[in-house]
Parts: structure tokens; sequence; C-alpha cells
């Protein structure tokens, strides 16, 4: 679909054709793109263009009309979200989700998949191999923390710290459960610019230790310099895929996106 | 057991309102106390009241597990009682019109299985969607459930109810005998006044065993799948599910087990109760016990398992004290009186307590995993206590 477009030989996520409307409005429309391993990759559009259904469909929250999504070459159209977490994709939400009566690091140990404590017959039958566990991911949590320099807020109320600290635990959460693809839908909105930095560098970071990231994100200078190469999309459809540099300088995007500025 | 965790728990970090719970508590016990050793309240009846206690205790446990964990919105509780003291009561009572006579752990495991396949039928379909279905239904269920307790005649003897069930102890060795071995006492502890233990106060100390067996039982369980990984997934869903379904948790499977787990609590009072009463009928399937275990678990906190004891036993000192009070002083019916009580109880926690009297205090972080880390726990006022209101509407 889009001339941008260069053949990914290791897509770890690959969307084809997908549809979704709601009532007569296209809101994803025959979009195609593939994310490939170990990249940071982009995906910006105007509000309203469909980013945020395009994530809901990928992670099996919506249903889609047609088309398919694949994750690490294993058809997953259709799955529960579970199951395509299972698959190594995870995902953050526009708004930020805050966890009622839940500290930080309570809140980040929800993140590790496939605990052996989560199953109902292993706290009784092997409490022991459930503590150790719990302790493994307990330091985990604690050292990610750390490293994304809020281990100060870890037995603070979830709901008691500020929107842009909540972004940074929900990656920080996401990181949790190992996944080999996160989505991260607007992570530095409403994030003050020493926070969006450090978001910036941790992302970066994550990246170069093997994690490949689609994020959505409004502030073009944040998602320019971190995300290559940058889809677009507009009005549920993919317009181009390229460079941060193509993709400024093309027409068709300073058109339909940055409302012929710049 | 349950009781004495509780109090153990409680004394560890006393807030605020453990202090006033244990004050409350150990005042109202020197009270029971003095009723006893005066001989205003009879031996065996409270012993009765203490069995009643558990029984509701039991159904907030049940309930807890349920909403206080997950936030399902279960309706039912006195179809899943019902379910526990029928299906009990149709294996191991004289009259019963299918089986009868059989021994009263089979009509435990009986009970256990057909609350367990109750809730599996109205899980399946309800648990996939949102939460106001399980609502619905469950609301139909209870209904369901006791108008053909009402009106199988061939299966549940209906209107005329199952008479002729046995204790829970009958056929077991030493214990089916125990009341009639005990000897009759004879204490006087004020002179005029002497108390008489005889067999019904020995199979009521029976009785209090089987349901503090059950009650500690259901809250050892409870207490450790709460705090625990599985306990977290549970309260992620309650708070906020696609969440929970985003970080690739199974939320069907893991409400599911909540709702199973809840239930057969639920059915577990009601197996007690039948062999308490030693009579079931459908009067005992009304809605009221649905809207008790209700308050338990608000007042005493939702998602607190000590909340729900405690409010268990608000319950039953509600539901006998103003049978009591009707007893010796007020002409006024004690029913009306009792819902005004709840009413005015439930208002003032609502509005100067509305997370309710106990409620969770602790992480739900495996025990060991904290408490080996050295990092400290949050302080006692802190992380929950300002914020439970938000979702326990
Ligand atoms: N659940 C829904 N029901 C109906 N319409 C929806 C639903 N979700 C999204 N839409 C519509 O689909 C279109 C795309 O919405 P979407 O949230 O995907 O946009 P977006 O690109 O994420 O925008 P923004 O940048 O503002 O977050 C919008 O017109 C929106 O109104
Ligand atoms: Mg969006």
């Amino acid at each position: 679909m889009s001339e941008g477009a260069l053949p990914k030989e290791d897509a770890v996520l690959r969307v084809d054709d997908l549809q979704k409307s709601f009532g007569g409005l296209a809101a994803t429309d025959h979009a195609t793109f593939a994310v490939e391993r170990g990249t940071i990759t982009g995906l910006i559009g105007p509000n309203g263009a469909g980013k945020s259904t395009l994530f809901n469909l990928i992670s099996g929250f919506y249903e889609p009309d047609g088309g398919t999504v694949e994750v690490n070459g294993t058809d997953v159209t259709g799955m529960e979200p579970y199951e395509v977490a299972d698959h190594g994709l995870i995902r953050t939400f526009q708004t930020p989700r805050k966890l009622e009566g839940m500290t930080v690091r309570e809140a980040m140990l929800v993140g590790p998949r496939k605990q052996p404590g989560e199953s109902f017959l292993k706290l009784f039958a092997a409490p022991g191999a459930v503590g150790e566990s719990e302790s493994a991911n307990l330091a985990e949590a604690e050292r990610i923390l750390e490293e994304f320099e809020i281990d100060h807020l870890a037995t603070q109320p979830a709901t008691d710290i500020s929107g842009g600290q909540m972004k940074l635990v929900e990656l920080a959460r996401a990181m949790l459960a190992e996944p080999e693809v996160l989505l991260l839908d607007e992570p530095v909105a409403g994030v003050n610019p020493t926070l969006a930095k450090k978001l910036k560098d941790q992302i970066r970071r994550l990246n170069e230790q093997g994690t490949t990231f689609l994020l959505i994100e409004h502030d073009m200078e944040f998602v320019m310099d971190l995300a290559d190469p940058i889809v677009v999309l507009d009005q549920g459809h993919v317009l181009t895929e390229g460079t941060p540099e193509g993709v400024r300088s093309d027409d068709r995007v300073i058109d339909a996106y940055l409302g012929g500025g710049t | 057991m349950s009781a004495l965790d509780g109090v153990t728990e409680a004394v560890a970090d006393l807030s605020r309102p453990e202090t006033w719970v244990l004050g409350v508590s150990a005042a109202f016990a020197l009270f029971l106390l003095a009723a006893l050793l005066t001989g205003a309240l009879g031996p065996t009846y409270f012993l009765f009241l203490v069995g009643l206690a558990g029984m509701y205790a039991l159904l907030s446990f049940g309930l807890n597990a349920q909403w206080g964990f997950t936030g399902l919105i279960n309706f039912s509780v006195a179809a899943f009682f019902g379910v526990g003291a029928y299906g009990s009561a149709l294996m191991t009572a004289d009259s019963s019109p299918i089986a009868g006579g059989f021994n009263p752990l089979v009509g435990l495991v009986v009970a256990l299985v057909v609350a367990f396949v109750l809730a599996l039928l109205i899980g399946i379909p309800t648990l996939r969607l949102r939460a106001d279905y399980l609502a619905i239904a469950s609301l139909g269920l209870a209904e369901v459930v006791r108008l053909i307790v009402l009106n199988e005649r061939w299966l549940t003897n209906g209107s005329a109810g199952l008479r002729g069930i046995p204790s829970f102890f009958q056929g077991w060795p030493v214990l089916s005998s125990f009341p009639e071995a005990m000897p009759g006492l004879r204490l006087v502890v004020i002179p005029g006044s002497p108390i008489l233990l005889e067999t019904a106060f020995w199979q009521s100390l029976l009785n209090v065993a089987l349901v503090l067996a059950f009650a500690g039982g259901a809250f050892l369980v409870l207490r450790r799948a709460h705090r625990s990984p599985w306990g977290r997934v549970l309260r992620t869903i309650r708070s906020d599910e696609d969440l929970a379904r985003a970080l690739g948790k199974n939320t069907y499977s893991f409400k599911m087990q909540s709702f199973i787990l809840g239930s057969l609590i639920m059915a577990l009072a009601g197996v007690f109760y039948t062999h308490l009463n030693l009579y079931v009928g459908p009067g005992d399937l009304d809605p009221i016990t649905t809207f008790y275990a209700w308050v338990a678990v608000i007042l005493g906190g939702s998602g607190s398992n000590r909340g729900a004891l405690f409010g268990g036993i608000v319950i039953v000192t509600i539901r006998e004290g103003t049978r009591f009070l009707n007893d010796v002083a007020l002409p006024i019916d004690p029913a009306p009186l009792r819902l005004l009580l709840i009413g005015v109880v439930i208002v003032a926690v609502m509005r100067y307590r509305p997370q309710g009297i106990l409620p969770p205090q602790r992480e739900l972080i495996w025990p060991s995993a904290v408490d080996g880390g050295g990092t400290p726990e949050p302080p006692d006022s802190g992380v929950r206590e300002q914020k439970g209101s938000g979702g326990d509407e």
C-alpha cells in the first residue's frame, strides 16, 4: 500500500490489510505495515487518524473486520489479548491506568508473565517456588525502578503519583513482562521535558538491550529523535513510511498532519 | 482459630481502626461473659450464636473472595447458601425424597459439587461480559433456585422443607456419641443461678468446633491466596480489567476461579447451617441472606478477610440482639428494628468510613518475599486508607 515501505526481512509484527469500522466510520482502512525486529518504529498521524484503534486491533482488544495481524510469525488475528501477550506483544494505554489500592511496586509486580504464584493450586502445592519467583520478581522490579530513578516511589500508593511518573511506571511494568515488542501509546503525553528526556533515554536503552518498540506520539521532536522508521497514518490508512527526514519532507504528510505548516 | 489469628494480626500493627475494633470486641466479649455468668445468656444458646457468627463469617468470606478481591457482583449468595444447605440435607435427612441417610461427609461433598457446577453454569455465560451481566444473572439465579426448592416437591419436599437431618458428626467414631457420653455439669458461679451444661450444650460445642474448622480453614486459604500473585491479579481485575488483559492475564479464568472459590465457601456455610438447625426450608433461601452478606463485606471493608469476619459478627449481633431486646425490653417487632439498625450502620459507615472498618492494609505480595527483602512495610496509615472509597460502591 505505502510506497516508502521496504520489504521487512525479520518482522516482529506484521499488519496486513487491517480493517475496522465503527458504524459508518472506517477507523482502520486497509492498513498494512510491518515492524522490523530491533527497531523503534514511530506511528504518527493527526487526532482521530486511527492510531489507538490500530493498537487495540493488534493487541486483541478489538476484533478486526478484515485483515490479519502476525506477531513473531504467528497469526494472532482474533486471539484474546492475553494470548497475544503470550506471543511477546505488550501494549500500554493512552490514558494511564491507575491501580486502586496498590502501591507502585505492587502494581509493578502485575507485570511479569506466567508467575508460578498466579496458579491457585501452586500457592498451596508449591509455596516455595512461589516465594522464590516472587522474591526474584520483586528484586527485578526494584532494580528497574532504580534504573528509572523512581525507586523512592516504590511503596507509594499507585494512585498518588503524578501523571508523568505514572507513564514511567507503566513503561517499567511493561518491561517486567519481558516483551519482544512493546507498543506505547503516547508515552510522553503530559510529561514534563525532564521526565520525557528520561523516558526517551530508557526507551533507547531498552531498545539497545533488544526490545522492539512501536510508539504513538504527537510530540514531533520526541518521535523524530527517537524513532526510525516512522509510519504515518491518516484516516485509518498508512499514508507513508520512511525515515524521520523523509517523512518530515513528504508533502502528503505535511498536508495531512502538519496542516501545511513547518 | 480464625478469630485468634485475626486478633493477633490486629495487635501486631495497631492502626486506629484496629485498636477501635479490638476495644469494642473486648468490651463485647466481657459483656457476653457477664451475661453467661449471671445466667442471662444460656451457654447452649451462646454456642448457637457463635455458630451463627461462624456461618455469617463464611458467607462474607465467600462474597469477599468474589466482590472484595475481584469486583464480581454476586446477588445470589442465598442461592449458594441454599444449595449447600439443601445439597447436604437431601443426602442425609430421613425425610429426603431422593436419597437420604448418607453420612454427612457425603452430603458435604455433594453440596460442594453442586455449588461448583452452579457457579460454572452462571459464570460461563456472564464472566466474559461486562460486570453488570453477572449481577443481573445472579439476581435471576437466586430466584430460580428458590422457586425450584419451593415447587419441585419430588426433589425438595417443597414448602414442607426437610426434617430429620442428623448432626454433622453422626456416624463418626467417638464424636457421634460425644454429647450423650459427656456428663451433665452444674456450675454455680453466682449463687442462685446455676449454669447447666447438658447434652445439648455438648452438641452445640461440637457444632462450634465444626464451624470454626470451616471458617478457620476458609480464612487461612483466603489469606494465603489473597497475598499472592494470584490475589494481585484479582485486584488488578477489580480495578482495571483491561490492564490485566494487556499484561497477558487470562482474566476470564481468574474471575471464574474467584467466583467458584467464593461460591464453595458460601455452600460451606449452608452445609453447616443444615446440621446446626437440623431443618431446612425454602425460607432459608430468602434474599435477606444475600443482603446480610453484602452488608457484612461492605461494613468490614471490601477485600479484607478480617473485615469480612468482623462484619459477619456484627450482623449476628444485630440479628440476635434485636430479638433479645424484643424479648426483654422493647415491644417492637425485631424484624423492622433490625433493618433499621443495619440501615443506620450502613449510612454511618458510608458517611464516615466508606472504605469499611478494616479495609485491606497489606500489599498483595507473597509474605516471604517482602519480609525477607528487608524493605520496610509502608506505614499503617498509608496506602489504602484514604483510597478505599472509589471502587467500593
Ligand atoms: N470504540 C469506539 N467506538 C466508536 N468509534 C471509535 C471507537 N474507537 C475509536 N473510534 C473512532 O475511530 C477514530 C480513530 O480513533 P483513534 O482513537 O484510533 O484515534 P487516534 O489516532 O488514536 O487519535 P488521538 O491522536 O487523538 O489519540 C475516531 O474517529 C474515533 O472517534
Ligand atoms: Mg489515540
